[in-house]
């Protein structure tokens, strides 16, 4: 056989590479006069972790529901995001056609979550989503896209309240935000929320998603002697720079802030030693004390092999497929203006207590939650990563929304 | 910010000790047994979960260290025997394709044993924190990984110069069939390159892990990186392996300082740029 040359050796990796990339996950067989609900999730990419679990929990809803709601049966398909919003919307649109989608929650991501919003607007489904953007509440809203995930502006407000009462002394913050439409939203209220709060911010990096190496960002942090590292960043970048600023020794000696966590499937993957002195805001964390929480909580501890509870990823699928059944429920119907009107105004009980859908911009009023983590001798089990110590659903603030007009049906 | 470009040139050193490890292991494999093995970062996944489960029984993070890649080389070895030794005389497509399905494979039980989601493993007790260097404060462990990969590279090319299996792995990568002809057993050969190779990969996994974090992700997040150390140094090139390793970490790392989102794709136009300029790498031959 002859030795295998630049060549070949070059083109086959890039075929493999290519192939490697090809993601997609079949439909489910279909199923005559039903309504269709598609969830769009990561299963491959930055997120891919997330995606299966997301997909389990949205898909528990519809479980506890019998896939029925309002006399329709309901029928559930799932696409992989892969967290690319070509991809996304490609994959939107092919199950819009093909299986007749009419709603749609997720993906995983706020600028990807922006670009199905388009689609969803086109098509005339409705999009359920939960993320950090103001977007989709805000500049961009529309008739058809609907925002789980607490306003970043109530949530900013409640970690910067939360930590000023935990530190007094505390005055010097230095960012680090993910490069992309959920960090920028986030940071722009950190900015502007930071001196009212006593703050100043004396530096702000931006990295791009995906990022694993934080070693520049810190010592560029270090130099400005900060009193707290302020996050705004997600998953696996979050958990990369919190095992980074521990190894550089900066934490525990300098709190850490994770603004807009993950929560368990990020504090999971630290050790006790780096969750120590950390300050965690959340949209969903497992101790909530509500009925449909701890019924949810326990049905999806039962389900994973592990016992490990539900974090914010599953929580928000679970949520917003909740909202998506309670929209029907409310319009007797599964007709979409019918449930988008039903749905403008609705307030609940739910998952993170009470919710309320704002019908100007379709941003849901709820609660957000700032944990303290627990230290490791004070953990009851592995799980025990924190304590809710704070929680605010306080409205953004009409005048600072950018949703002017939501448009019409 | 000098003490920024400091602090980032070591990094990228230490990062590059990493990959070098990693680009050395494959680099053997490729040389000797003509085959490009694409479960090379699967390999250097299972390094640092096999660490991770020793860690959990032994409480020791150096003995983990020491035990765990030989752990990876019973899985080289393994995949050597049921199926890479099929495939010597195959064309080079079901080679790919065999090394490409494995390392899915083996991904997916990394998934199955471990978990889907990460997990952190902490540096050793004494080397945990940073030290003042001067110009710069710098992680003690990081410092130690340094250390430890150059004494391993400079191990393997001792063994591969001044051995007579290392001459026999070297006349492999030269001419096998040579070899062959000379009466020396290829197969055991090319055995103990797997093995070798697994080895590297496995011990790189391992100090790979208080540093870069556990994902069931990391052997593919790496496997790129590998083949372009492998490509800039020259099929089957070893010093090269470990010039373009520390080059490769070292460009990545001065990247982050002035535009972040290029640091991923510095590597690939580094590559592009050796195929423009010299085709055969940094040491290569073919």
């Amino acid at each position: 056989m002859t030795p295998i040359d630049r060549r070949t050796f070059l083109a086959g990796s890039t075929a493999l590479g290519a192939a490697a990339m090809v993601g997609g996950v079949p439909a489910v067989a279909r199923a005559a006069k039903t309504t269709t609900i598609l969830g769009i999730f990561p299963l491959t990419g930055p997120y891919a972790d997330t995606g299966p679990l997301m997909s389990k929990a949205a898909e528990m809803a519809l479980k506890e529901v019998d896939y029925e709601v309002a006399g329709q049966k309901l029928r559930y398909v799932t696409r992989d995001s892969e967290t690319k919003a070509g991809s996304a919307t490609r994959r939107a649109e092919e199950a819009i056609a093909s299986d007749d989608v009419k709603y749609i929650v997720g993906p995983w991501s706020s600028g990807v979550a922006l670009a199905v919003g388009e689609v969803a607007r086109k098509r005339k489904v409705v999009h359920w989503f939960s993320g950090g953007t103001e977007d989709i509440s805000g500049k961009r809203c529309h008739r058809y896209a609907f925002q789980w995930a607490a306003s970043p502006w109530t949530a900013m407000d409640v970690v910067l309240a939360t930590f000023r009462k935990q530190n007094q002394k505390a005055k010097r913050l230095y960012l680090f935000i993910v490069d992309y439409a959920f960090g920028w939203s986030l940071q722009k209220y950190v900015e502007t929320l930071a001196p009212g709060h006593g703050f100043e911010v004396v530096g702000v990096d931006r990295h791009p998603l995906g990022q694993r190496e934080y070693s520049s960002y810190i010592t560029k942090a270090a130099a400005t002697n900060p009193d707290a590292i302020y996050m705004v960043n997600f998953g696996l970048d979050t958990v990369s720079a919190v095992r980074q600023l521990f190894n550089f020794g900066m934490t525990p000696k300098i709190p850490v802030i994770l603004s807009w966590s993950a929560g368990v499937e990020e504090l999971v993957q630290m050790s006790p030693e780096m969750r120590q002195n950390m300050l965690v805001g959340t949209n969903f964390y497992y101790t909530i004390d509500t009925p449909v929480a701890k019924k949810f909580v326990a049905e999806y501890r039962k389900q994973d092999s592990k016992g490990l509870p539900p974090g914010y990823a599953p929580g928000a699928s679970y949520g917003c497929m909740r909202m998506v059944l309670a929209g029907m429920r409310a319009a007797k119907s599964t007709d979409v203006p019918a449930v988008i009107k039903a749905t403008e105004g609705l307030k609940i009980d739910d998952l993170v207590g009470e919710q309320t859908v704002v019908a100007r911009n379709h941003q849901t009023v709820r609660p957000y939650f700032v944990l303290k983590t627990t230290p490791k001798s004070e953990m009851k089990d592995d799980y025990d990563f924190g304590t809710i110590i704070n929680s605010s659903a306080k409205e953004q603030p009409g005048e600072l929304n950018e949703c002017k007009d939501i448009g019409s049906l | 910010m000098l003490f920024l470009v400091v602090s980032q040139i070591i990094n990228g050193v230490v990062t590059g000790m990493i990959y070098a490890l990693v680009g050395v292991g494959l680099t053997l494999i490729l040389g000797v047994l003509n085959i490009p093995n694409f479960a090379h970062g699967v390999l250097f996944a299972f390094g640092a979960y096999i660490l991770l489960s020793v860690l959990q029984v032994v409480g020791n993070f150096w003995l983990a260290l020491l035990i765990a890649p030989f752990g990876v080389v019973l899985l080289g070895l393994l995949l050597e025997l049921v199926g890479v030794r099929r495939l010597y005389t195959a064309h080079h497509d079901y080679q790919l394709l065999f090394l490409f399905a494995v390392a899915l494979i083996l991904q997916e039980t990394i998934i199955l044993i471990w978990g889907p989601i990460g997990t952190s493993v902490l540096p050793p007790a004494g080397l945990q924190g940073a030290v003042n260097l001067g110009l710069t404060v710098y992680p003690k462990y990081r410092l130690a990984v340094m250390g430890i990969t150059a004494a391993i590279v400079a191990g393997t090319w001792l063994f591969l110069t001044r051995t007579n299996v290392g001459a026999i792995v070297r006349a492999g990568i030269e001419n096998r069939e040579m070899v062959a002809v000379l009466g020396i057993d290829i197969q055991k050969v090319f055995a103990l390159t797997f093995g070798l190779g697994a080895w590297l990969a496995g011990v790189a996994g391992g100090l790979a892990s208080p540093i870069m974090g556990l994902t069931p992700s990391m052997g593919f997040d790496i496997l790129p990186i590998a083949f372009v150390i492998v490509v800039v140094a020259g099929l089957g090139s070893v010093p090269g392996a470990i010039l373009a390793g520390i080059l490769t970490g070292v460009a990545q790392s001065l990247t982050t300082i002035v535009f972040p989102e290029a640091a991923n794709v510095v590597i690939y136009l580094l590559m592009g740029l050796m195929i423009l300029v010299r085709p055969q790498g940094l040491f290569g031959k073919r």
